[in-house]
């Protein structure tokens, strides 16, 4: 019909619509970069801080780097790798056709989680140093299957003649291919390479696996960024944004202007284009690859948004070495990736995991000769059970879980429950449990008067039916570190957290007061240690000297808003910072505390049974 | 034309090393038992016994209902789009297919970021309502949260392939329906629907397939109570440690998906 | 003839700044077989478009039985079309394709299957009920598509260079059977080609068009041998077309004879063109003609030999079953029949 061409009011506004909807988080994203505090839900003020910010971030700005670049090559290895895949294809027997087409639709098939450990587990039993080339490797990996799929079809229906007669015509096959079989195709290609560069740039989960040694795409940045919602983020996204829409309208925009001018398309600057792009990519290459060229490198991997990073610029120059810094979001997560053969010089886990890799043998003792500094620490947070005489580890951070509420919701009178207030049906719905099987059952076993480190299965059959009964009559949010950001926003009145994040929201929400139950709580120990294969022990034990220092520590605990273990540190953060901030002196004298203990794999994989349970049923 | 043949070499050597090894890998997982070394492994069936459970089949099946109200509503919402953006004006639809694209370059941790400030019970929506007099809404942490979560992040996924099956349909073919008197109405559900069933199966199997196995949209704006199978898995893997019982879940989500997707092929030729 | 069907009234289309149509005015009657003839670009489709109703004219009418239906949809016109590559629906087989329209209709599906049936033997595919139109060979499918339209027992149906993608034995086939099938259902075909030999062979009436506009309205007879202009005469078979001038009724001038003829009604001493269709010139002795030239090149074409003969002011083609050998010196003779006289281009 010929109203093709006319569209309707009605079409017009849904699609108006659809594109809101898709760009509503865009926009919000992008209002907030301009933000001058650091809410994500209330404007305070403009400010180009996050800006400013973002330019001083190396970590974001190597982040951009590396996202760009592997999908930039992934995309051009994937389209030139499906598309003459696609041509063989067509041209091979069926048999071989069938079992390729299959084989190249599992990785399209599979959930991302699978293909992300099964690669992972192919480069570390293949002895591969994961970090660029694994990300680039998996990413193509994944990529070609789409550009397979989406070109496939294109050259199925290309006359079969075609290439022979330009064959005839005197072209060598390779020729043909490029001149003949290629613009037949090139709809499908453009496709299959669109497809490829947003599944590389957008990947997290298979990124975050295969990649190490420092290499971080923006995903992995924004997800340890979890924690701590950031905005500088934001700000990056806006960029993104811009950048995306400037090139759409000199896409848009330049073709009508040569046509203005007569200027008929330039095959010729067409490929100089291409070369300088090609050299930009390549010399950004080289300068990526050479970050990490100091003469000794100490690898450093620790928990998410977890140290004031200017303190690792400050080590560097001070002993001429580079850091590689990588965070993990779970201890567990660490030991996945430690356990998969990933080499690190330093580990910063919790209590429990620094049992289990003294278990394992993971770790080398410390020489304490070589960290002067340890006068400095607290006698309270040494020779735990965790590691009696710390033979192995340096404490790092400490503290305790606690119950966070809301002083104008929640009645004085309540809070000698302890934790029977997370069963208080007056505040149902007003709830935040954390999502750790450990804590969660911590909290129902202490409420039941047991031990925390229990293994008789009765004593977890009743925890696990208190934390039943507390989801059916409370119906809590079992949340992750975004409880953080939702306190501080007043979103609910009650959340479990521990107590360094505590101080953190507390700083920035007044309403709010900690509580350490009297039931005995979970007292937790966060400290570093180097690894058995570590290569540059003496450094090893400078940073860990260094990180204790009473300036460094002091400079870490404001930063982070955890406990400090160096006492000098300790005193000043709770005499001015966190003056009357209850959270940041951990009440540890209680004889029902305790510190985790390492489980055997059937207990722990019986909690963790119990709590899947607890959150699915 | 047997001159090409030899260009398949290169993807057998790897989707034999980067796709075939790796999934041999976690298989080999699946049947043993964990702290195996490879010489003395010992096969085992428990850990799909273990799948059994009640809790697991309900992670399964609550899961497969997400999908395929995920599924339902991208196709519902994004068909339409699909349509209007290839019945305009060729410069336009270039144009609009970009528009539909670009959200998935930025990246969907952000926008879920976002999302959780929209939604929240302080949120950004909940304030604009407080404005109006209106009482805030419990958004966050519920089904329309997720879902709502799962569209905005895989509709594109939808739009696309049913555009493109749209748009390369043969406009004779339309013309056809209309000169045997086939009214609007009559012609969509006739022949336009019918012709574009490949982009339709298409869409549906990616959005499916990306929200059934999606952990981190559900984890951020369902909560930890929100577990789905892809939830599941990771955990296995991440914080549990049972890489066997992992990699079994991972083989019967595979197997239920190669059903599902056979059952689809089948009803795409049938209605080829 | 008889009663007017169809009646196209200053009828004019604009694309974008283009001007496809530039004010067609036509008359289809019942029963007739009517061909728009020319070449690519010309607006026949368009044309043709315009009455099947996918296409809404810029200006001017068309009226159906006397009523106008320009802004009628297809679907409420009484008129089926057969797409140029056939448009079969790859979704339905045979039997669907052709019972599309039918069951549009809420037809009992008793009465669509004997429909369908007869449809079938008419266009001699029997038993192709179930068949997968996409496996079809063209000329198959062809039929299919002609089912699929007259089964709606149409007022009109119209084709859209139907024959244009079969090779040239089965297109041959199909323009006796299309006739054939135009004598049996006895209504009005609207038939688009750029192929004379297929317009003079199976039309009623011929559409010449050009540019936009109609250049000609006949019977093939007509058109064949009497073009009215230098666009007709050079479009339909192989012309020598000479400038002349018209001295008086009866008698026409060109390269500086002066010849007999059997037009009359132009001015005198106006300028026009002569049309000497090959086949009408003979070759005698050069003694025997006014015009004399030398052979430059003999053709063998089957049933005649095209010879091209060289005189002082051109080449002029002849068909004939004489042979000439190359370099004779022949005469070219032509009696007041074979000589047609137009309207110079632009003129009338």
């Amino acid at each position: 019909m010929n109203n093709k061409k006319k569209t309707s009011f009605f079409s017009r506004f849904y699609v108006v619509l659809c594109l809101a909807f898709f760009y509503l988080p865009i926009l919000v994203t992008m209002i907030f970069s301009f933000n001058s505090s650091k809410s994500l839900t209330h404007l305070s003020g403009f400010s180009l801080r996050w800006y400013q910010e973002l330019i001083n971030n190396v970590e974001v700005s190597k982040a951009v780097y590396v996202s760009l670049s592997v999908a930039i090559l992934a995309t051009v290895i994937s389209t030139i790798l499906g598309t003459i895949t696609a041509i063989g294809l067509s041209r091979s027997r069926k048999v071989v056709r069938d079992l390729i087409l299959n084989i190249n639709e599992i990785p399209i098939l599979n959930p991302e989680i699978v293909t992300a450990i099964s690669l992972m587990l192919l480069f570390s039993s293949a002895g591969f140093r994961k970090g660029y080339v694994t990300m680039l490797l998996a990413h193509i990996a994944f990529c070609t299957p789409y550009v397979i799929t989406s070109v496939y079809p294109k050259v199925r229906s290309l006359d079969p003649n075609l290439a022979n007669a330009a064959m005839d015509l005197g072209a060598t096959p390779f020729e043909a291919l490029v001149k003949v079989i290629v613009p037949m195709i090139k709809e499908g290609i453009f496709a299959g390479a669109l497809l490829a560069f947003t599944m590389s740039f957008d990947d997290f989960v298979i990124s975050y696996f295969v990649s190490g040694n420092g290499v971080k795409n923006i995903s992995i940045v924004v997800y340890n960024m979890t924690k701590r919602i950031n905005p500088t983020i934001n700000a990056l996204s806006t960029v993104v944004i811009l950048v995306i829409t400037l090139v759409l309208v000199a896409m848009n925009v330049a073709p009508a202007i040569m046509k203005a001018r007569g200027y008929k398309g330039n095959k010729k600057r067409e490929r100089i284009l291409l070369c300088i792009l090609a050299a930009l990519l390549c010399v950004g290459l080289v300068r990526c690859g050479s970050v990490a060229r100091g003469s000794h490198v100490l690898k450093v991997y620790n928990a998410g948004e977890y140290i004031d990073l200017s303190l690792l610029e400050e080590f560097e120059q001070e002993y001429g070495c580079t850091v590689v810094y990588e965070t993990f979001e779970s201890n567990e997560m660490m030991y996945t990736k430690l356990a998969s053969g990933e080499s690190y010089d330093i580990l910063i886990p919790s209590d429990y995991m620094i049992e289990r890799l003294i278990k394992e043998d993971y770790v080398q003792a410390l020489d304490w000769d070589l960290i002067p500094n340890r006068e400095n620490l607290l006698p309270e947070v040494l020779d735990k059970s965790y590691d009696p005489g710390n033979r192995y580890s340096c404490p790092y951070f400490w503290g305790t879980v606690g119950i966070l509420y809301d002083t104008t919701v929640v009645d004085e009178e309540d809070l000698s429950g302890g934790w029977e207030l997370l069963r208080n049906e007056k505040y149902k719905g007003q709830l935040y449990m954390y999502d750790s099987e450990r804590d969660s059952f911590m909290i129902a076993l202490k409420a039941l008067g047991y031990s925390m480190n229990t293994t008789d299965m009765d004593e977890i059959q009743n925890a696990y039916e208190w934390l039943i009964a507390q989801r059916d009559s409370m119906n809590p949010i079992y949340a992750g570190d975004d409880v953080i950001d939702n306190m501080i926003s007043g979103n609910k009145a009650i959340a479990v957290v521990y107590s360094g994040d505590a101080s953190y929201i507390i700083s920035e929400n007044p309403d709010l007061d900690y509580l350490t139950p009297a039931q005995g709580t979970n007292v937790w120990y966060d400290a570093m240690l180097i690894t058995r294969d570590c290569n540059e022990v003496d450094l090893a034990h400078a940073f860990i000297n260094f990180m204790i220092s009473e300036e460094s520590a002091l400079a870490n605990s404001e930063e982070v808003g955890y406990t400090s273990p160096v006492a000098s540190a300790f005193e000043e953060m709770r005499d001015t910072t966190y003056e009357g901030v209850s959270s940041y002196v951990p009440q540890i004298e209680n004889d029902k505390n305790e510190i985790f203990g390492y489980q055997e794999p059937k207990v722990k994989q019986h909690y963790a049974e119990l709590w899947t349970k607890v959150k699915a049923q | 034309m047997k001159q090409y043949k030899h260009l398949l070499k290169p993807y057998i050597i790897w989707a034999a090393v980067l796709i075939v090894i790796p999934l041999i890998l976690i298989a080999l997982y699946a049947f043993t038992e964990e702290g195996n070394e490879v010489l003395t492994l010992s096969f085992t069936f428990d850990n799909f016994r273990k799948f059994a459970e009640a809790t697991y089949v309900n992670v399964i099946l609550k899961s497969f209902r997400l999908g395929l109200v995920t599924t339902v509503i991208c196709l519902a919402a994004g068909y339409p789009l699909a349509f209007i953006i290839s019945r305009s004006p060729e410069r336009v639809q270039g144009l609009l297919i970009l528009l539909v694209t670009i959200p998935e370059w930025i990246n969907m941790l952000l926008r879920t970021y976002a999302w959780m400030n929209l939604l929240s019970d302080n949120g950004i929506i909940n304030q604009l309502l407080g404005l109006l007099g209106i009482d805030p809404v419990t958004m966050m942490y519920t089904d329309f949260s997720v879902i709502l979560g799962l569209v905005c992040n895989f509709m594109p996924f939808m739009v696309i392939p049913i555009y493109t099956s749209l748009s390369k349909m043969d406009h004779s073919l339309i013309e056809a329906a209309y000169d045997l008197g086939a009214n609007r109405f009559q012609t969509f559900w006739k022949v336009i629907w019918k012709l574009s069933m490949p982009g339709v199966v298409n869409g549906i199997m990616m959005v499916f397939l990306l929200s059934i196995s999606t952990f981190v949209i559900p984890k951020l704006l369902g909560g930890g109570q929100y577990m789905l199978i892809g939830n599941l898995i990771e955990s296995q893997f991440i914080s549990v440690g049972d890489w066997n019982f992992g990699a079994a879940i991972s083989l019967i989500l595979a197997v239920i998906i190669l059903i599902f997707m056979h059952f689809m092929k089948k009803m795409d030729s049938q209605d080829d | 003839m008889k009663n007017k069907l169809i009646e196209l009234v200053d009828l004019t289309k604009n694309f974008d700044d283009q001007q496809v149509l530039r004010g067609i005015n036509l008359d289809i009657y019942e029963n007739e077989f009517l061909t728009l003839l020319g070449p690519s670009g010309c607006g026949k489709t368009t044309t043709l478009r315009i009455i099947a109703g996918f296409e809404e004219p810029s200006s001017g009418q068309v009226l159906f039985n006397g009523i106008e239906i320009s802004k009628l949809p297809p679907y409420k016109r009484e008129v089926n079309t057969v797409f140029q590559k056939y448009a079969l629906f790859p979704h339905l087989n045979v039997a669907e394709n052709i019972a599309f329209g039918l069951n549009l209709k809420k037809m009992d599906k008793s009465v669509i299957a004997q429909k369908v049936e007869r449809m079938l033997k008419m266009v001699g595919l029997s038993g192709f009920e179930n068949r997968d139109v996409t496996l079809l060979s063209g000329g198959q499918q062809q039929r299919v598509a002609i089912a699929r339209a007259l089964v709606n027992e149409p007022k009109v149906l119209l084709l859209d260079e139907p024959l244009g993608a079969l090779d040239a034995k089965i297109r041959k086939a199909m323009q006796v059977e299309l006739k054939k099938i135009q004598r049996e259902v006895g209504i009005t075909f609207i038939y688009v080609t750029h192929d004379q030999e297929e317009a003079l062979s199976m039309s009623d009436t011929v559409v010449v068009m050009n540019n936009g506009e109609i250049q000609q309205i006949g019977t093939p007879t007509d058109i064949y041998n009497e073009p009215e202009n230098r666009f007709v005469a050079s479009f339909i078979g192989e012309s020598n077309i000479i400038e002349g001038t018209m001295i008086k009724d009866f008698l026409v001038e060109f390269d500086g004879n002066r010849f007999e003829c059997v037009d009359k009604g132009f001015p005198e001493n106006e300028p026009i063109e002569v049309v000497l269709r090959p086949e009408d010139l003979d070759i005698v002795s050069p003694e025997e003609a006014k015009i004399t030239g030398t052979v430059r090149n003999i053709t063998f074409k089957g049933v005649h030999y095209e010879i091209l003969i060289e005189t002082e002011n051109r080449t002029y083609t002849v068909h004939t079953t004489d042979y000439a050998e190359v370099g004779r010196k022949v005469g070219l003779k032509l009696g007041p029949e074979d000589i047609h006289v137009m309207w110079k281009m632009g003129t009338y």
